[in-house]
């Protein structure tokens, strides 16, 4: 596994995908972490949802298929994801 | 952020998948892309290149005044699928729906297949959006169907940036003139769409006899109805996925 490609690596590069995406409307308290819920939390419109999933296939290209991997979820389910469920995701493609 | 300077105004857009051409439609006002992207779309994409796009005055797409008449759509949705190879396919939700037909009855040859999900005709006949549209937007929040308003349970910010849209749109666009201005297609009209047309309609929605009535005048039709109200793609997402990817991919 390359450095980059650590869940703490991820999380990073998360973070700045979701400054990206949303920008400085994004409200949060507290520092983004694994348990960081998208929908109680961080409050993300399903459009900047949209915004973060567009960073991820600028960033990781095709390795990572956000859409193949929601497509199996149910609209609750996705509302209820943490950053962490995302962040394993990704280190699950990865790798 | 991909853009598209379409008919004076700035699109956003969005691509999922590889495959035939197929392009997807929202509703109005509480739509955008995303009521597409985390419903039916990713399956849509396995076998197809879905295009995505909020309608002008819509999610990330330009806040603009004027042009929310479905001919004015049609011409953005003229742009938006310029570059494609033909023939397309079409999916509609709801006013998305009714663009999608008006485009198929101008441009015949150019879509395959056509998927009309809860297409109110006339739109300005359609009593519970005229009733929604004559609230105050801080209202128009509490009457959502549940489906809609879970998703922004305890969620101020979010409630409030949807909110401030409803609030552009209702008092500082044409958008509620230009719905009370559309009128209905005449059944001859109606009669000459030789494409397939998959027509989806809820049990519970004040939409549904127009889906029976468009099921007789097209030539073509099958009407699905599914248990739900107007918001198919919340209410029903994976029956009403099921049934898109069956007709579009068959």
């Amino acid at each position: 596994m390359k450095p980059e490609d650590s869940e703490e690596k991820i999380l990073e590069a998360l973070r700045e995908m979701l400054n990206e995406a949303v920008g400085e409307d994004l409200m949060i308290d507290e520092p983004i972490g694994m348990e960081t819920s998208f929908n109680e939390d961080l409050e993300l419109e399903s459009i900047e949802f949209v915004a973060l999933a567009e960073q991820l296939q600028l960033r990781y290209g095709e390795s990572v298929d956000f859409a193949a991997w929601i497509s199996g979820k149910d609209l609750d389910e996705i509302i209820a994801l943490k950053v962490g469920d995302l962040v394993r995701f990704i280190a699950s493609c990865r790798t | 952020m991909p853009y598209l300077n379409a008919n004076g105004v700035r699109l956003h857009l969005q691509r999922l998948g590889e495959g035939p051409p197929l392009v997807m439609l929202h509703g109005l006002l509480i739509g955008s892309l995303a009521s597409w992207y985390f419903t039916a779309a990713p399956a849509l994409a396995r076998q197809s290149s879905v295009l995505l796009y909020d309608l002008r005055g819509h999610g990330r797409s330009e806040r603009v005044a004027l042009g929310y008449d479905s001919d004015t759509m049609v011409v953005d949705l003229e742009a938006v699928t310029e570059e494609l190879p033909e023939p397309i396919t079409l999916v509609g939700h709801s006013y998305g729906a009714v663009v999608a037909l008006k485009f198929a009855l101008r441009h015949p040859h150019r879509v395959a297949r056509l998927a009309l999900v809860e297409a109110p005709l006339p739109p300005s006949a359609a009593g519970e959006v005229n009733d929604f549209l004559a609230l105050e937007p801080a209202q128009m929040l509490q009457v959502l169907p549940d489906s809609v308003k879970s998703m922004f349970a305890g969620r101020r910010r979010a409630a409030g940036r949807l909110l401030k849209n409803l609030h552009y749109l209702a008092t500082q666009s044409s958008l509620i003139d230009d719905l009370r201005a559309e009128t209905d297609i005449a059944d001859e009209t109606l009669a000459a769409l030789q494409c397939p047309v998959l027509l989806v309609y809820g049990t519970q929605s004040p939409c549904r006899e127009v889906g029976v009535r468009l099921s007789r005048a097209l030539p073509r039709a099958e009407l699905v109805l599914l248990d739900g109200g107007h918001n198919l793609p919340l209410e029903a997402t994976q029956a009403l996925t099921e049934c898109l990817t069956g007709f579009c991919h068959g």
